[in-house]
Parts: structure tokens; sequence; C-alpha cells
């Protein structure tokens, strides 16, 4: 009971993380502010949610599967962000030409 | 000849060079097949643990395994790094506190009907060698609070920030510190004293 009240805590935080890189995806003034918005703050969110999913979930495969997830998206959360700011910058520079 | 040893001595003292890695290679690169056992064990056992020990599975987890595995003749390993288990923990506690506060900074911007934003692009030296170092240093600068690698050329790394008043350099410099513990990697002046 305790345990699920936790889980539910986090994956709620977890989702206020993600509506404020959508907020900021909105709101921001360029690609590269958008992208940190979305970088980070979905990154913290579905970390919150993975943590609140692995304390409801039942052994230990689920809860390797849920960390390798997690991983992933975090790794390719990152090197995407930093691809599209690449990008944005040489269409930027071949605009200015 | 001796002015040249000297200039690239010069130029190459700010660089870090990795501590053991020259020995894991002379190791590594005589055994491809110990590398591809290694391999192959550690992505069995991912499998394993993915498919919840499944026996049928295994239809499609052998050739996974074995492809995989196999990657090691076509795409060598570079020279090994070595991760020391308590740098590890010491850089991923702060690293998630830090990406922790770069999510939090950047949800309240988002949040604030002023939206106090001031970006702009900085570029910063990295003295990080090629390879696994300067991803994760990359990487990193992502998760960070403010900051965003947006280009590498050479060594400069280009990173767009949310508030140009921070202050990138000690920021950038004490995170470079981080990863060159992680690694197991000292500076030439070090090395030399």
């Amino acid at each position: 009971m305790m345990l699920e009240l936790v889980a539910t805590a986090l994956i709620t935080l977890g989702t206020v993380f993600f509506i404020a890189g959508t907020v900021g995806l909105l709101r921001f003034p360029d690609i590269y502010c958008r992208l940190h918005a979305l970088t980070k703050a979905d990154g913290l969110g579905l970390a919150l949610i993975a943590l609140g999913l692995a304390l409801m979930a039942d052994g230990f495969g689920e809860v390797f599967r849920i960390i390798l997830i997690w991983f992933f998206v975090a790794l390719a959360s990152a090197t995407s962000g930093h691809l599209i700011a690449a990008h944005a910058r040489r269409v930027d520079r071949e605009r200015e030409t | 000849m001796h002015q040249t040893v000297s200039e690239e001595r010069q130029a190459d003292t700010t660089r870090l060079v990795p501590a053991r890695a020259v020995t894991v290679q002379t190791a590594r690169s005589s055994l491809p097949w110990r590398q591809f056992l290694a391999k192959f064990i550690f992505l069995a056992l991912l499998w394993a643990v993915l498919t919840d020990f499944r026996l049928d599975a295994l239809i499609f987890g052998i050739p996974a395994v074995l492809l995989g595995a196999g990657l090691v003749f076509i795409l060598p390993a570079r020279p090994g790094w070595w991760l020391s288990l308590r740098g590890f923990v010491e850089f991923a506690l702060w690293f998630a506190g830090q990406s922790i506060r770069g999510a939090v900074d950047v949800a309240w911007r988002a949040f604030t009907p002023t939206m106090p934003l001031d970006p702009g692009f900085r570029s910063f030296a990295s003295a990080l060698p090629d390879g696994a170092p300067r991803i994760l240093f990359l990487n990193a600068i992502t998760l960070l609070p403010g900051t965003l690698s947006a280009e590498l050329s050479g060594d400069e790394v280009v990173v767009h920030m949310l508030d140009t008043s921070a202050d990138l350099d000690a920021d950038l410099r004490r995170l470079e510190r981080r990863v060159s513990a992680l690694f197991g990697l000292t500076s030439d002046e070090e090395v030399s004293e």
C-alpha cells in the first residue's frame, strides 16, 4: 500500500516534467532552447516514471528491463539532441552565406 | 629537431592521456577470440534476463548473440578504458543530481510566465581524448543545467546556453575533471611530476 502510494507520487511527478518539456517545446523561442526542454525535462520525467514502475514491478527481470529502457532512451535523447542541434547550426550557416 | 620535439610537448601538456590503456591494447589485439567470448557471455546473459530465461526465445537469441559478438571481428574495440567502480558510483551520483537540477531549471523557465531566457552560444576547448571520454562529455553537457552541446569541431565544443550569464568555463572544467577521473585519465603535467 505504502509502496503503491510512493510509486503513484513518482509517476505523477514524472508526468509533470513531461508536461514541462512540452510547454517548453511550445513556448521557447528557437530550436536550441526547445531541445533543452525536451532532453532535460522529458529525461527526468521518464526516469521518475521508470522508478515508479520499477517499485511496482514483480520480479527482477522486469526491473532490469525498465532500467535498460531508461538507459537507452537517455542515451538516445542526449545523442539525438546533439545531432539535431549540429544540423540546425549547419543550416543556419548555409542561410547566412 | 630539438625544437620540434619541445614544441610538440608544449602542445601536448594540456592534453589528457590514458594512464593504463597502452598495456591493455597489446594484450587484447592478440586475442580477438577472447574478446569474442567475453562479448558472447555478456550478450547471452543480457538476452536471458530480457526474455525471462525462456527456452523458445533462443531461436532468435542464439543468432542475435552470435551476430552481436561477431562484430568484434569487423569493428575491433578501441583500446580499453578502465572504469573504477568507485569512480563510476561517484560520477553516477553527481550526474544524477546535476540532471535533476537541469530538468528542474528548464521546467521552471518553461512554466514561468515571463520565461526568463538569455540564450546564446559559447565555445569551449576540451582536453579530453577522442572516443568514449569525449562522447560521454558531450552527452553529459546536454543533461547539465542550462547547457546543450550543439557542435563539435576539432577540440572545440560549441555549447548552447539557456542563460549566457552562467559561468560556463567553471562548470565544464568541473565536468571534464569528473570524466577524466572516471576513465582513470591523468594530465601530462601530473605524469611528469
